[in-house]
């Protein structure tokens, strides 16, 4: 007997209830639970909807649903990471590279110039600051988004989330790193800061930016259900 | 039911065999196909299944598919040119490996 709408909602319920927050997740695994339970209500007619559900979650072993979320989640944390260094490589061939070269030379530059090492740590912590301010707007902007479509896809929290926390913990440990001019002068000191600096200047435009911007691309690229589950 | 551990090592080369064979296939259609074939044999797990058919997806030998069945959605996995390419690679890895295991196993029968 196929199992009702109902049934399937409340299988959307208990995998969410069994730490599966991701609609992705949850409609292979519904889909897997439906497909089982009306095999085993097949063979034992007696069972409830409820005993055969629980009859085929206890095939997932006893950590459940967390293996295949967290394999879920480490595909698409490569995918995603795969996504950024493609966007990264064109900031390091023409035309582009003529504005990482131009950031690399304003702050080499400015670690040669003869002036107080608290301005460039000044400088970070204001670069600390957008990177924060961002970071807030595209987790508030995430929240919003469930809101309005009660659907969690896990890709579109690596997006809003997980990176933008990624980039402010970077940019925290760059400010540190100005400390490191006190002790050392050297032109390899000011090379490797500054390279730094630049990278997490871009790590922080692309994955703060630039991938946000592409989040519908890339989402309907990775889930065929996302366009018409959102036109639904 | 054999030990299961002699498969795990198996488990891409039989998704990526099973869907050469039917072209598109679900989650649950995999474990049940496996059980027929191999008269329960081997039964596998949704543990293992499921993140090894995204591993396959991620590393782009497999693509998917979603469609509305009755009042559920189903996603499908199909190979891609590369995993096409990969499947024979591995079937011929898998020779390789069955052969071995013959000589090892069964010194007599290997004398050629």
């Amino acid at each position: 007997m196929e199992l009702s709408t109902e049934q399937i909602q409340e299988l959307y319920i208990f995998t969410r209830k069994h730490y599966v927050e991701y609609y992705d997740v949850q409609t292979e695994l519904v889909d897997h639970l439906a497909n089982d339970i009306e095999q085993i209500s097949e063979e034992n007619p007696n069972l409830s909807f409820e005993q055969a559900r629980d009859t085929s979650f206890k095939k997932f072993g006893v950590f459940g649903f967390m293996d295949i979320v967290e394999s879920r989640q480490k595909q698409l944390g490569k995918k995603y990471n795969k996504i950024l260094w493609s966007i990264m490589k064109e900031w390091f061939t023409i035309p582009k590279i003529m504005i990482t070269a131009s950031i690399f030379m304003f702050f080499y530059l400015l670690m040669s110039l003869n002036i107080n090492i608290h301005y460039l740590s000044v400088l970070m912590l204001i670069l600390a600051f957008i990177d924060i301010f961002l970071a807030s707007k595209l987790s508030k902007k995430s929240k919003k988004r469930f809101k309005d479509n009660n659907k969690k896809y896990l890709l579109e929290d690596i997006i809003f989330k997980v990176s933008a926390f990624s980039s402010v913990i970077i940019f925290s440990n760059i400010f540190n790193l100005s400390a490191f001019l006190r002790y050392s002068e050297s032109l390899y000191t000011k090379v490797f800061v500054a390279s730094l600096i630049t990278l997490a200047i871009l790590y922080s435009y692309i994955s703060l930016i630039v991938i946000p911007q592409k989040a519908e691309e890339l989402l309907q690229e990775t889930y065929p259900e996302y366009k018409f589950i959102n036109n639904l | 039911m054999g030990n299961q551990k002699l498969y795990k090592g198996s488990l891409q080369t039989i998704i990526l065999k099973l869907l050469e064979t039917n072209d598109k296939m679900y989650g649950y259609e995999i474990t049940q196909h496996v059980k027929e074939l191999t008269k329960g044999e081997l039964q596998i797990t949704e543990g293992a299944l499921y993140p090894a058919l995204h591993k396959l997806e991620a590393d782009g030998l497999l693509a998917v598919e979603v469609a509305k069945v009755g009042n559920r959605l189903r996603k499908y996995y199909k190979l891609t040119e590369s995993g096409t390419k990969e499947t024979a690679n591995k079937l011929e890895e898998m020779q390789e490996f069955l052969k071995t295991m013959q000589h090892l196993v069964n010194p007599k029968f290997s004398m050629e």
